[in-house]
């Protein structure tokens, strides 16, 4: 765990986040232009309803911006023979190595916004925790699932 | 079909006691609602015609509920309309116990619980009363131990296996150290040594100080005596529950009974054990006492119940009885990779945080007694100076050993291959420091067990994962079993 792993996700990736973090932005968008309505026809203070659209701003840049650039920018991620390899994390930047002889079972996962970038997701499940590989190409997701699952596939008899 | 055998008819009386607990809640409220007024007779009428159904029910059920052992199987035919035949092979069986309850050990009966491997309920059994010579009978037919060792072993009657029994003293110990009633005890008498400062001086006269101080001193004689009963009960408790705990190994299984009253048996096969821990609470652990515990895969799902393999021993004899008992876990290592005293802050921040609010706060309201945060505050900084100093961890070969502490210091042992997955975190802090916290998950029979330990110096956690990392052990020497 003293170097980095090697590969890094897909660089869609990024746009996927960007997109959903502006689906999830405008809806607060919404109400903050339903409050500026409200404030106009109640004939409120604008003050406190500017204070929110600039804390709503603000939330946009970080969400919408920043947050994925660094997430991407750490997420890396590398399969060995014997075990898999996983670097992510904003603040805390977190190292897991899962050991193929402890994998259960590889899934990959797709919803409606990693479909438009041909992305996918890959989740590997222990006995007891499970970790995900957020965006990888469609096809590299799939080749990675089957040899993680060939490789899981040691002899133990044992929980 | 085939002809099975019905349980002991004591089996309705327990089926009738399960089927009321669980309909007693809804019984009570109309019962009190209507105390005293005119319903109150037809609410009795409800009730007992109720109770009349669930007897009939119980009788039914006894009726139609049947088992037989046939060919290396449990076969269970039950259900009154919905008919549920269930057939349990003996090489799927992981346990099989007898555990008796008071109604049971009166009458000479026993239940029988089989256990299967996975940690669904629904397909383990049970037999929830029969004589106690049935139950040792289709115990000893399902046990997977093969023929040959069988009759071997009714001829020999049980060769030399390591076993272990509480004494009487012990119990004593464990009870009057156990949980929280110590800690309670000393709270308490610390805290109403203070009492007569809470009342301001300015409140009452000569007089009425007089009679207050009289009353206050009753109240706080009664809640001492109260709180001994309270101890005392704990006591009694302990030994009721663990009277007569004897821990035996087998070839491939740990068993142990326990119960003064509810005589319990439980079979641990040792391919479940996860870990083993050894917990000594802030009460044990000056008079050198710890308990033993194991964690185990599936098998009866609570949240937080460790199996305890030794409800209380000598912390100086935990190695030879883990050496005896079971001598995959003999290693206890005494000597860990402690923190470096930069990592001190970090658990003096976490710790304080809350009691340094608080502080603020009555700070703020109550400048009075500002006292008490402060102390609060102070004792968190200790605790946290205690917390960091325990931590530590280990590794052998084939073992990690982390010691970490809440209240309690749990020393817990854990195999290479029973570590689901390893981590290691930094946050931006930890990044400039060199200092990381590792984190290793474990199955349990609940959503897992995950330990962790902050602060630890940035080369000594590469350190243990270079241990954990197979591409890393593959190197020197393959890993051999256990």
């Amino acid at each position: 765990m003293r170097e980095a792993p090697k590969n890094r996700i897909a660089k869609d990736a990024l746009k996927a986040w960007k997109l959903t973090a502006i689906i999830v932005m405008s809806v607060f968008w919404a109400l903050t232009i339903g409050g500026f309505v409200l404030v106009y026809f109640m004939d409120w203070s604008y003050w406190v309803i500017s204070f929110i659209a600039a804390g709503v701003a603000i939330l946009t840049y970080v969400t919408v911006f920043l947050i994925p650039k660094i997430r991407w920018r750490r997420w890396r991620y590398e399969v060995f023979d014997q075990e898999i390899y996983i670097q992510h994390g904003i603040l805390i930047v977190s190292r897991v190595l899962v050991p193929m002889i402890r994998v259960q079972h590889v899934d990959t996962k797709q919803g409606p916004i990693l479909k438009k970038y041909r992305l996918a997701s890959l989740t590997i499940s222990t006995a007891a925790t499970t970790h995900e590989i957020p965006a990888l190409p469609e096809a590299e997701a799939e080749e990675l699932r089957d040899q993680i699952s060939v490789l899981a596939r040691v002899d133990e008899d044992d929980v | 079909m085939s002809n099975g055998k019905r349980l002991h008819p004591t089996a309705i009386i327990f089926k009738l006691m399960y089927s009321i607990k669980n309909a007693i809640y809804v019984a009570i409220p109309p019962l009190i609602a209507s105390f005293g007024n005119d319903f109150f007779f037809w609410v009795i009428i409800g009730v007992g015609v109720l109770f009349l159904l669930f007897v009939l029910y119980s009788v039914v059920d006894w009726l139609r509920f049947t088992y037989a052992v046939v060919d290396d199987e449990l076969r269970i035919h039950q259900g009154i309309f919905i008919r549920n035949k269930r057939s349990i092979s003996k090489h799927r069986i992981q346990s099989i116990d007898l555990t008796q309850g008071v109604l049971h050990r009166i009458f000479k009966l026993t239940k029988v619980s089989i256990e299967t491997a996975g940690s669904n309920q629904g397909v383990d059994a049970a037999l929830s009363s029969v004589t106690f010579e049935e139950g040792k009978a289709v115990q000893d037919a399902l046990k997977s131990k093969g023929p040959v060792v069988e009759t071997e072993e009714e001829q020999q009657e049980e060769p030399d296996y390591p076993k272990k029994s509480v004494t009487n003293k012990e119990l004593v110990i464990a009870g009057s150290t156990s949980g929280s009633i110590g800690v309670i005890l000393g709270l308490m008498l610390l805290g109403f040594s203070e009492v007569e400062r809470f009342i301001p001086e300015s409140a009452y006269d000569e007089a009425t100080r007089w009679i207050l101080a009289l009353a206050i001193e009753a109240i706080l004689g009664l809640v001492i005596f109260f709180l001994v009963i309270l101890w005392g009960l704990g006591i009694l408790g302990t030994v009721i529950k663990y009277g007569r705990f004897t821990i035996t190994r087998y070839e491939d299984e740990l068993f142990i009974t326990r119960g003064l009253l509810e005589k319990k048996q439980m079979t641990i096969p040792l391919k479940r054990i996860q870990a083993v821990g050894i917990k000594e609470s802030l009460i044990r652990q000056p008079l050198g006492f710890a308990s033993v515990y194991v964690e185990i895969a599936g098998g009866e799902v609570k949240a937080g119940s460790r199996t305890l393999l030794f409800p209380i021993i000598k912390k100086a004899n935990v190695e030879q009885f883990l050496h005896e008992i079971l001598p995959e876990y003999q290693e206890v290592p005494t000597e860990f990779t402690k923190l470096p005293t930069r990592a001190l802050p970090y658990y003096i921040i976490s710790m304080v945080f809350l009691p340094a609010i608080i502080t603020v706060a009555v700070g703020i309201f109550l400048t009075d007694f500002i006292y008490l945060p402060i102390i609060l505050a102070i004792a968190a900084v200790l605790f946290a100076i205690l917390k960091h100093r325990t931590h530590g961890s280990h590794i052998s070969e084939q073992q990690i050993t982390f010691v970490t502490r809440d209240f309690s210091k749990d020393t817990i042992l854990v195999k290479h291959k029973r570590i689901q997955s390893f981590e290691k975190r930094q946050h931006f802090l930890q990044r400039k420091q060199n200092l990381a916290t590792v984190r290793i998950s474990m199955l349990n029979n609940f959503a897992g067990r995950h330990e962790s330990v902050s602060g630890f110096e940035l080369e000594d956690a590469d350190h243990l994962s270079d241990w954990y990392s197979l591409r890393k052990r593959a190197i020197p020497n393959n890993s051999d079993e256990n």
